[in-house]
């Protein structure tokens, strides 16, 4: 290996959440192109059950480096614009956008989930993948989702879920260093955030069985990579790890980890 | 007043197709049904009634599978022109839609072992025809094979028993000269158990071994193969590793005489040195075989559900992708990575449908690893050798594994379950697609379960016994 993966790394990939904070080689092998549970079917998914229509302005929040700017552009016509915090990213996206002839339909600017750059009433969806979960601030971000959405607007979210009570130690000590669990809301936690923030919930669905495939990929690839004669503290780091990711398994079984979408109008 | 009921059908009508009497062998319609969970083949022959067997133990599985229909190449050159239509006009014929994958030439009918079960009906010199080809004939037959496919991939020499053929090495080493990456010979490994020069000439070519091995037990042995022959089987095995010669087991499997070993057949294979894969292969109701049942006989879920059952720490029945090449349901087949205890079936971390979806029209993340996967998921394939190698590295590059897993990864260990027609349960839509093929000395290439059910076999034999002044009387 040449670069050696961090059980933070590790850790956040085995929930397989999305690929910004846990941009290191290590985990892009681990998660193998699929940045979030369900895949690109699932951002279709998504964006069925959110109604976009071709023509629709879609604002993506925390767009990474664009697959769901560029699926949703590309399959749906729809015109979209990226946010990220990244800068990396950002240009990262501009390129990608470029390279699949998407430069016109799809745009990305740098800026905070907290205090969106766009102007108030300008989209007809907003969609956020795999992402509230990593946001500290999420009343903040709900509110500019809000903000940033027409009058009977729709906010598309899909993120991990986590009934943190009923985790086990060993996943809630994994969750003190990765957000991506750390900062999960329960499915009802979701709900609420929403309808403090005066959305109006349209669909709620579940989908534990990707969160679940995504789990078992990162666990399969672990072992392949407990299969190789590790150097020092490495082979502990992948025993760790794998460990982890049977755990998540069975607590994705249990149902106090899960993947969800839902999907929100404002009045 | 009372209104009549109608009575329902006891199936779901799946398929209409084309299918021969077992009995004559005339052409009769039949019908691919779906009950209680599993797929059969119904026919009816107006002189010799009804049949009915099983084709797919599970239903639900048999038709979401068929999204994995490749569409076929057409071969370089036709053989046969279209005059009775399928399966009398083979092979290869216009309406064939796929080239040969998969070569097999019967280089003799004599053998050194007399099994109960044998599709070849061989046999140590109780038959009194029979026909042994010469190095000349041979030599026709693969520059033929050549002429059909450009670059063929990879050839079997059958018999008989091939490797009792005085001229055998010759043989093998004429394919190897003529381009073929994968030169195998089928054998019950009675040669390489007792000649310790067999395994070396054989390392010396670059030939892989596809070695007969059905189980351990003694009452496996003697229902499939009249004898003990665990211990020839052992120092055969042995032989190729020492020689470094890659072996691939191949299982005939029969319902209720050794579907609960395939699971230990498995975990030798992965155990043993020489041992790159195993093939499973229901036992085909051709030639010689022992009473069965065809509604009752093992198809590939059955076989692909007791590999599960008996080592489920290693495999699921999703590990288990079917071959787009010929039709999707002759075949399935799974790589898997193993060191020491643990074994990643590749399925686990590459999402195989993403690449091998050929019904649904969506793009494919990247042509080059669906290129590759089509390669290992092919009947041209086999476990440890080097394109397979070259080819599991690539899919292990394209899905972003890093170079040392990329080694790990070339050393996969490949399960194949094969599923091969008999004439019960014989279907032309199949036939059609079928991508292996007998070789016969006239240039013919004739799919495998035509070349096994219809009667090509018993034509060609009947020729070449002639030809040789043996004959039936």
């Amino acid at each position: 290996m040449s670069e050696a993966p961090s059980l933070e790394g590790l850790l956040g990939a085995e929930l397989a959440c999305c690929a910004s904070p846990y941009d290191s080689a290590a985990v892009r092998w681990l998660l193998g192109g699929e940045l979030h549970p369900g895949g690109d079917a699932l951002t279709r998914r998504l964006a069925h059950v959110a109604g976009v229509r071709p023509g629709w302005r879609v604002l993506d929040v925390a767009s990474g480096r664009g697959p769901t700017a560029r699926l949703l552009a590309a399959e749906l016509g729809a015109e979209v614009t990226g946010v990220d915090q990244s800068p990396q990213s950002v240009v990262a996206a501009r390129a990608d956008a470029d390279a699949a002839g998407l430069a016109q339909p799809v745009r990305f600017v740098q800026g905070s989930a907290g205090a969106l750059p766009v102007t108030s009433g300008a989209f007809d969806a907003v969609v956020c993948e795999c992402s509230l979960c990593l946001f500290p601030g999420k009343r903040q971000a709900i509110a500019e989702m809000r903000r940033a959405l027409r009058p009977r607007g729709v906010v598309a979210i899909a993120d991990v879920t986590a009934e943190l009570d009923d985790l086990p130690a060993s996943l809630r000590g994994a969750a003190a260093r990765v957000a991506c669990i750390g900062e999960a809301l329960s499915r009802d936690g979701y709900r609420e955030l929403l309808r403090d923030a005066g959305f109006e919930l349209v669909a709620a669905e579940s989908h534990d069985g990707a969160l679940a495939a995504l789990a078992e990929r990162v666990e399969a690839r672990l072992r392949v990579a407990g299969m190789l004669q590790p150097a020092d503290g490495f082979a502990e780091l992948i025993a760790e790890a794998t460990d982890l990711a049977r755990e998540a398994r069975r607590a994705i079984v249990r149902g106090s980890l899960g993947y969800a979408l839902f999907i929100a109008r404002r009045p | 007043m009372e209104s009549a009921q109608r009575e329902p059908h006891d199936s779901v009508f799946l398929e209409l197709t084309r299918s021969i009497c077992p009995v004559c062998r005339r052409d009769v319609e039949a019908e691919v049904v779906a009950r209680g969970g599993g797929v059969y083949l119904r026919k009816r022959c107006a002189d010799h009634g009804a049949f009915e067997a099983l084709v797919y133990g599970d239903a639900e599985r048999y038709v979401e599978i068929q999204r994995y229909n490749k569409p076929g190449d057409r071969p370089l050159r036709l053989q046969t022109e279209v005059v009775d239509g399928c399966p009398w006009d083979c092979g290869i014929c216009p309406e064939h839609k796929q080239h040969t994958c998969l070569g097999i030439i019967e280089v003799n009918t004599a053998c050194n072992l007399d099994c109960p079960i044998c599709f070849a009906e061989s046999g140590t010199g109780h038959q009194p025809d029979g026909y042994s080809l010469s190095l000349e004939q041979v030599e026709a037959m693969l520059d033929a094979f050549v002429e059909a496919e450009g670059e063929p991939e990879a050839i079997q020499l059958s018999g008989g028993e091939p490797s009792i053929h005085p001229q055998i090495v010759d043989m093998l080493a004429a394919a190897k000269a003529r381009g073929l990456k994968l030169v195998m010979l089928n054998t019950n490994g009675i040669r390489l158990a007792r000649d310790p020069r067999f395994a070396p000439a054989l390392a010396e070519i670059g030939v892989h071994v596809y070695l007969q091995f059905d189980g351990f037990r003694d009452s496996t042995h003697l229902a499939i193969r009249g004898r003990r022959l665990q211990e020839e089987k052992r120092r055969a095995l042995d032989r190729c590793a020492w020689a470094g010669v890659g072996v691939s087991l191949a299982a005939a499997v029969e319902r209720g005489i050794n579907d609960d070993e395939v699971g230990a057949i498995v975990a030798f294979g992965v155990a043993h040195p020489a041992v790159t894969g195993v093939f499973f292969q229901p036992v085909t109701h051709s030639g010689r075989f022992l009473d069965f049942d065809p509604r009752g006989r093992l198809t590939n879920s059955d076989v692909i559900d007791a590999i599960a059952k008996q080592l489920p720490h290693w495999f699921r029945r999703d590990d288990f992708v079917p071959v787009p090449c010929c039709s999707p349901t002759c075949r399935s087949a799974t790589y898997a990575l193993y060191d020491g205890d643990d074994l990643v079936p590749l399925p686990r971390f590459v999402d195989v449908d993403d690449y091998l979806d050929y019904v649904t029209t969506r793009a494919v993340p990247d042509l080059e690893i669906r290129t590759a996967l089509e390669g290992l998921f092919s009947a041209s394939a086999a476990g440890g050798t080097e394109r397979t190698g070259e080819r599991l590295e690539c899919v292990a590059c394209g899905v972003g594994l890093p170079e040392e897993l990329q080694e790990v990864a070339a050393k996969g260990f490949m399960v194949v379950v094969q599923d091969f027609q008999d004439p019960y349960t014989l279907d032309v839509r199949k036939l059609r697609k079928c991508c292996v093929a007998e070789i016969v000395p006239d240039g013919r290439l004739i799919p495998f379960c035509a070349y096994n059910s219809v009667g090509y076999r018993e034509q060609v034999r009947a020729q070449l016994s002639a030809a040789a002044g043996n004959g039936a009387a």
